[in-house]
This record gives C-alpha cells, sequence and structure tokens, in this order.
C-alpha cells in the first residue's frame, strides 16, 4: 500500500531516539531548514540540535568544512558530553563521511554519527539506525538496544495493523468537544458503576494522559462509583530520559493520592495491551476509557471512549464508528516539560462538576 | 544553434574528438562553445595550449559572482571554452555540480552574449547519475553521439548510453545521433562497431585511425588541427565535423533549446 498522508520521518525518529538517550547535542548534517519543527521541539526538551546547513557549494564539493565548523562551533558553545551527528537526505546521498569530519573536528567529548536519512522505510528504521550506532559509542548495552529494536519493530507492526500507517490517507480532523465525553464519565460515576481507565501512552505524551488518572480521581470522590486506574509506568524499564519521566509522572500520581496500577515500561505500548486488558477485564468495568494510543488496546468497541493526541488517528477511529475525542497538539506541550500538565477531557470533567 | 552532447566510456577520446570537432569547425569560421561536464576540467585542454581555465563551479564557490568574461576562454580558432569543473575525486557530487554549473552559464546569458552556431557538451564516462544526463535533459543537447571503439567495454556502455537517451526522448528532448568509432586498432573492430550500431538502430556516422599524430600533438598542448592540418587524421575530423553538422538540428533559444 503506498500510504501518502505526512507522517514522521526516520531522521526525525533517530532524533528522538537520541534524545532519550541523554544526547546533549544532536548535529544535523544536512541543508539549515531540514527537520526544523521536530528541531525546535527537541530544544524545547533541552537538547541542543544544530544544523550544518549545507549549501549548493557543499552538496557539490562536499560538506565536510561545514560539518567540521559546526561541530567546533558546538564545542564552544555548550561543551557537551556526547555530541551526535544525524545523516539526512543531502548528506547520505552525495555519500558524506561524517566519521572522517569527526575525527577532523577532534572534539575532546563523545561524539559519534548516525547515517540516517528520509528514504530508508518507517520511521522507526532511524530509531534503530541511532541505536546501533549509540551502542557501538558506549551510550547503551547491547541488551538494552536489542530489546529497545524489538519494541521499535512490535510498534511499527502495530501500526501497519491497527494504526495509520494501514491507510492510504487520513485527514486529520479535531473532533468532537469533550463535553459528552465528560458526562458520559460524570454518569457513569455518579449512578455507582464501575469506570476503568487505561492509559497506554508513548514516552512524554504520559504527562498529559497521566492528568485523567488525577481528574478521574477527583470525580469518583465527588460523584462515587467504581475507578480502576493502569497504565504503561514501570520507572525500571528503558532509555535514561523515559525511566525518568515514568519517575516523576509516579510521584506525582503518588502525591496526589491517584491509586493505580503500573503494568509496563512507557516504551512497551505497542507490546502490553494484552497484559492490560487481563487487568482491565478482572475489573470487569461498565465503562472503559483508553487513553494514549487507543489501538494498542487488543480490542476496541464501540462503547469504549478512546482519548488520542493524533488528529489523523482521531480520524481513523471516527471512522471506525468508535466513540473518540482529541487531544491535538499534545506532543508540542509535553516537550521539556517536567511535570503532568492539564488534560482537556480531564479540565472538561472537572468544569461540569465543579 | 546546434546543440551536440558527446559521451562514451572513460579515456575512449572524447575530449580528443571534442576538441578537435571543435578546432575543425571554427576553421570553418563558425563560432563555437566547447563545455566540458567533468569535474576533471580537462576538456578543452588542447584548444587553450594545455592551460587549465578557472572552472565555473569554483567561480561561483563561496558566493562568487563572476563575469561572462570570468569562466569562457578563447580558445585556438576563436573557439568558446567552458570547463564546468566540480569536486575532487571521492567528496560532494559531481553531478549536482554540472547542474549547478548549466545554471549559472544560464543565468549569465552565455549563449545569448556569444551567440555560437555550434555548442558542443563534453561529458564525463558513463551516464551515472541524473546530473550526468543533465545535457540530454531539459534541452541543453538536442543531438547525442556517442565515442566508441570495438572493445567491448566500451560498446557496451555506448548501449548505455543509447538506453538513457531514449529513457528521455519522450519529453521531447534529445535523440540519439549515432555512434563515432575511435579506432583501437583491435582486430575486426569496423565490422563491431557497426554491428552494436546495428543493434542499437543507429550507424557509425564516422571512422576515426588511431594515429600517433594525436598523441604528438597532444605533447605540444594542441589539437591535431592546429597541430598538424595537412594530415591524414585532421581530415578525419574535419570529415567527422561535416558530419556532426549535417546530423544535427538547428534550434532556436539560448543555452536550452526551444
Ligand atoms: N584516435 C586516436 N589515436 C591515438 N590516440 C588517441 C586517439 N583518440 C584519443 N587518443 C588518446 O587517448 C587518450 C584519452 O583521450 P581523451 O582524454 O580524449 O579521452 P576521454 O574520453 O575524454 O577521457 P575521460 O573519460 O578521462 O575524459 C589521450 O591521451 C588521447 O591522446
Ligand atoms: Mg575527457
Amino acid at each position: 500500500m503506498k500510504i501518502i498522508h505526512p507522517r514522521p520521518n526516520p531522521i526525525v525518529a533517530a532524533m528522538y531516539t537520541l534524545r532519550d538517550l541523554n544526547v546533549d547535542v544532536i548535529v544535523v548534517h544536512g541543508p539549515a531548514g531540514c527537520c526544523f519543527m521536530a528541531s525546535r521541539m527537541l530544544e524545547e526538551a533541552g537538547v541542543r540540535v544544530v544544523t550544518s546547513g549545507l549549501m549548493e557549494d557543499d552538496l557539490i564539493f562536499g560538506g565536510s568544512e561545514s560539518l567540521v565548523e559546526t561541530l567546533k562551533m558546538s564545542w564552544e558553545k555548550f561543551h557537551p558530553d556526547t555530541v551526535a551527528v544525524i545523516g539526512t537526505c543531502s548528506s547520505m546521498i552525495i555519500g558524506e563521511d561524517m566519521d572522517a569530519s569527526i575525527k577532523k573536528a577532534a572534539l575532546p567529548c563523545n561524539v559519534f554519527s548516525v547515517d540516517s536519512h528520509g528514504c530508508s522505510g518507517d520511521n522507526t528504521t532511524g530509531a534503530v539506525k541511532a541505536l546501533e550506532c549509540a551502542c557501538r559509542a558506549g551510550l547503551l548495552s547491547e541488551g538494552e538496544r536489542d530489546r529497545q529494536i524489538f519494541l521499535m519493530n512490535a510498534a511499527t507492526s502495530m501500526e501497519k495493523r491497527v494504526g495509520m500507517a494501514g491507510r492510504e490517507y487520513l485527514s486529520p480532523t479535531r473532533g468532537p468537544t469533550k463535553l459528552a465525553a465528560a458526562r458520559r464519565i460524570a454518569d457513569a460515576l455518579g449512578s455507582g458503576k464501575r469506570v476503568a481507565c487505561a492509559m497506554l501512552a508513548k514516552k512524554e505524551l504520559a504527562f498529559r494522559f497521566a492528568d485523567m488518572f488525577i481528574a478521574l480521581t477527583e470525580a469518583k470522590e465527588k460523584l462515587g462509583g467504581e475507578l480502576y486506574l493502569v497504565g504503561n509506568l514501570d520507572g525500571n524499564l528503558g532509555l535514561p530520559r523515559i525511566r525518568g519521566y515514568a519517575e516523576a509522572i509516579c510521584s506525582e500520581l503518588d502525591s496526589k493520592g491517584v491509586s493505580y496500577e503500573s503494568v509496563g515500561g512507557m516504551d512497551e505500548y505497542a507490546l502490553i495491551g494484552g497484559r492490560i486488558k487481563e487487568k482491565v477485564d478482572g475489573f470487569a468495568p461498565d465503562l472503559l476509557i483508553i487513553i494514549g494510543i487507543p489501538h494498542a488496546y487488543p480490542e476496541l468497541f464501540p462503547g469504549n471512549l478512546l482519548v488520542t493526541d493524533q488528529p489523523r488517528q482521531l480520524a481513523n477511529y471516527l471512522s471506525m464508528g468508535l466513540d473518540a475525542v482529541g487531544e491535538v497538539s499534545s506532543h508540542s506541550m509535553v516537550m521539556g516539560v517536567k511535570s503532568i500538565i492539564p488534560l482537556e477531557t480531564g479540565d472538561t470533567l472537572r468544569e461540569l462538576l465543579r | 544553434m546546434r546543440r551536440i552532447a558527446i559521451y562514451g566510456k572513460g579515456g575512449i577520446g572524447k575530449s580528443t574528438t571534442s576538441s578537435n570537432v571543435t578546432a575543425a569547425l571554427c576553421e570553418r569560421g563558425l563560432k563555437v562553445m566547447q563545455i566540458g561536464c567533468d569535474p576533471k576540467s580537462d576538456s578543452t585542454g588542447l584548444l587553450l595550449g594545455g592551460k587549465r581555465p578557472l572552472t565555473v563551479l569554483n567561480a561561483v564557490r563561496g558566493g562568487g559572482s563572476p563575469a561572462l568574461d570570468d569562466i569562457v576562454f578563447e580558445g585556438y580558432g576563436g573557439s568558446l571554452c567552458v570547463e564546468c569543473g566540480g569536486p575532487k575525486p571521492g567528496t560532494g557530487c559531481a553531478g549536482r555540480g554540472i547542474i549547478a554549473a548549466f545554471e549559472t552559464l544560464e543565468r549569465l546569458g552565455a549563449v545569448e552574449h556569444f551567440r555560437p552556431d555550434v555548442v558542443i557538451y563534453d561529458v564525463l564516462g558513463d551516464v551515472v547519475c541524473g546530473g550526468f544526463a543533465m545535457p540530454i535533459r531539459n534541452g541543453y543537447a538536442r543531438d547525442i553521439f556517442v565515442v566508441t571503439s570495438g572493445e567491448m567495454m566500451s560498446l557496451y556502455a555506448a548501449g548505455n548510453i543509447a538506453e538513457a537517451v531514449k529513457g528521455f526522448s519522450d519529453s521531447g528532448y534529445a535523440r540519439f545521433g549515432g555512434l563515432i568509432q575511435n579506432s583501437r586498432a583491435i582486430r575486426g573492430e569496423d565490422g563491431k562497431v557497426r554491428e552494436a550500431a546495428e543493434e542499437l538502430g543507429t550507424e557509425v556516422i564516422a571512422v576515426l585511425p588511431r594515429s600517433e599524430t594525436v598523441q604528438e600533438c597532444e605533447a605540444m598542448g594542441m589539437t591535431v588541427i592546429q597541430g598538424a592540418p595537412d594530415s591524414a587524421q585532421a581530415e578525419a575530423y574535419r570529415s567527422l565535423a561535416s558530419e556532426l553538422l549535417r546530423r544535427s538540428e538547428e534550434a532556436a533559444g539560448g543555452l536550452r533549446g526551444m
């Protein structure tokens, strides 16, 4: 199937993976505008992202000088411990020898290259490249590398099976407001019913989706009913930055008196749907709310309430006749945050009960 | 204006043949611009007495804005010599360089200014990527000729180039004009080249003998037309020049034909 809607590319996936490995500086070896949207987001998250700013001259004569200069400037400005140079379409088509330039720049820190480019297929191919190169540079163990690659492949095949990667084109939608969704939740709790919320959140997006746990806990206190919360928040799994996210979220939930169960790590969203479903089935809810990446849950029914951050995914759910709301632009909101931020669905529920 | 591109396997004699044709056409009073499309930038050496001119790409590198006089050099017989230039072997992208060099020549209005009767593109080796197909595409060259000997690898390259030209012919840009046999004096050479031409659905438009004179003149930094004007080899180049004129198409336009 030829998929034509805009979607993440392997270079950006490589950059996000490098962020999760706590790389200090990412040098994008390519034209100035290449990946700039993602670069700005990553800058918000505290990673320094710079570009070698290739120009036509560099394409023709080679971009080594530009890269060496960029590397030296990065050292002068940031004094990083680790620097990753990532390839782009233009630099990889002309066969840039990034390692030779890294050697020439001779920075007194750990610098390695990732020969990613945009035409290598699924975006996860970029993440896998980054993991392999980072492993060689000593940033993670072979065991963790292989675990990450396994998860990555699971995520790719899940997206192809049930996600957006299985559709030729999806236009984004903002979907309905959150009012009806909040009413459904309030009605269920208010009439003493059993409500479960399963979070399958992808990494930093949990900073926003976790607010649903807090809002539901508050609602139950006011309205009664039964509540069961489960999410992929195990802080002992994953790359360093991701573990930090899980720890921060869990301690905030704990301090707010939210009682929830943790099943699987934040990078395991594509794999742990089955285990989470077992827990949910054990609770036998009248209303099931699935937040984060709902299609990672093994079975979706029209009676479920789905909350996603993806406008295209939302269109996908709605077209399947599912009840869903979209927390669009969550991605830009969570970049760089260190604590839970409000979810519109959660806030709507709060407002309804005020 | 005639727009002719000369292709062929590496080292087969493209630059020598192009330069001699340019010299022979100039001798007849035609204005000829020879554009070397090879990062080695050694296409026009025989017309310029062995001098290495500033290349188009070196002139614009680092934001330079050259005038036409900085990149078009007058050579033997009033010929106009241009070298596109390009990167050192193993770095950058020579194909992208050809595209950028053509853009520069077009921007500066090289054709409008000099009004040549014939433009000859001398293009590196094989059509290895989009950049080296540039003369075939977008209306730069109209008639494509391939220099070949009877050696297998050279005929093989000729086949590839013919293939590339055919691939573009649907867009109406260029057409395949025929094979130029630059003999290596191997056994049964004429027959082999003729057979290959038939297979490609084309003709051998000229047979250039292998001759010591070529290298003697090269040693003096000259074409045969200049260094040994009365030789049989010079005559062979002159008749090739006539053949190219006869088989190429006159078309209006700037660097690109209309
Ligand atoms: N007919 C000929 N007789 C004898 N020597 C020849 C003949 N044609 C070309 N040569 C010699 O062959 C050598 C290579 O020729 P030339 O440089 O023209 O090849 P080319 O195809 O332009 O090579 P490149 O692909 O490297 O640009 C030169 O030294 C030239 O003198
Ligand atoms: Mg040559």
